[in-house]
């Protein structure tokens, strides 16, 4: 019984972790409030006050607007947008919108994730975005 | 804007899961007691029973560590005094917010817990336990934030309110 239940736990902690940091491409959602003013593309991160992974991945997305002028940064509070959390479907915090010019979420990274899993999201969302000008 | 509040002074995130290591282990010696003491008969045989005396500590834990903070918990003195020092720095500081949370969600589940079992609840201590053992192990092996999931969950239900911007 208690070894079943360190297995059913360990097997429960590797699951999290790979879930953790997966992007899911999104396209419904238009909301142009969601932008950085003259950014191509915006990492929206939605954090909350409780929230131990959110402040890695605030420092990898604003690491990524800085050296990049197309990519914007900004952090809201779940607390204060319930409607934007239930709308979206938003399970856990952080999560990181790409939302592009006009306001339209591309995709999400759900957790925290590497630098590199966020560059190439936003290499994935300029591609789509150049695919569908075409 | 930045509205999540950032750690200004943050602690060592390794701390919390230093605490959380040594709250699983007691946590399923609970289970293990609990699992093999037959319910008593009387709401003082229950109390008095190992198990249930245990789980008292355990709520006592994590009441202190919910309502003083984690970084006041005896767990963290414990690690700045013997742990840290024979760990290199951390990479990174992390807001107390989240894992005095994460307390408080082990203080209801065990308490609750501990009061079904007085009020003669048969099973209570045992699933109590193994439900905050679940989070408490997911913690300290996998840095596992329950905060992070749950408080969204929690904005959803609409239990927690719109702060005023």
């Amino acid at each position: 019984m208690i070894v079943a239940l360190v297995v059913a736990s360990a097997a429960i902690g590797f699951g999290v972790r790979s879930a953790s940091g997966r992007v899911r491409t999104d396209g419904q959602h238009v909301d142009r409030s969601l932008t950085v003013d003259g950014a191509e593309l915006t990492l929206l991160q939605l954090s909350s006050p409780v929230c131990s992974a959110c402040a890695a991945m605030r420092r990898i997305g604003g690491h990524l607007a800085e050296s990049d002028d197309g990519v914007g940064h900004r952090e809201i509070d779940v607390t204060e947008h319930p409607a934007l959390v239930r709308e979206l479907g938003v399970m856990s915090t952080p999560t990181t919108l790409v939302v592009d010019r006009d306001g339209r979420v591309r995709s999400r990274i759900i957790g925290a994730a590497t630098a590199d899993t966020v560059r190439s999201t936003l290499q994935d969302a300029r591609l789509a975005h150049e695919g569908v000008a075409a | 804007m930045s509205a999540a509040s950032p750690a200004a002074s943050g602690i060592d995130p390794r701390g919390p899961r230093f605490g959380a290591a040594i709250t699983s282990v007691l946590l399923l010696v609970t289970v293990g007691l609990a699992l093999v003491t037959p319910l008593g008969s009387s709401a003082v045989e229950r109390l008095v029973e190992p198990a249930a005396l245990l789980q008292l500590v355990l709520v006592a834990l994590f009441a202190w560590g919910a309502f003083a903070g984690i970084q006041r918990h005896p767990y963290g003195a414990v690690f700045r005094a013997l742990v840290a020092p024979r760990l290199a720095p951390p990479s990174e500081r992390e807001d107390p917010a989240a894992p005095s949370f994460a307390q408080g969600v082990g203080l209801l589940v065990t308490g609750v817990g501990l009061l079904l079992h007085l009020l003669g609840v048969p099973g209570a201590i045992a699933v109590s336990a193994a439900a905050a053992f679940v989070a408490a192990f997911l913690n300290a092996a996998f840095a596992y934030c329950l905060g992070c999931q749950l408080y969204v969950l929690l904005v959803r239900a609409g239990l927690v309110g719109r702060r005023t911007a």
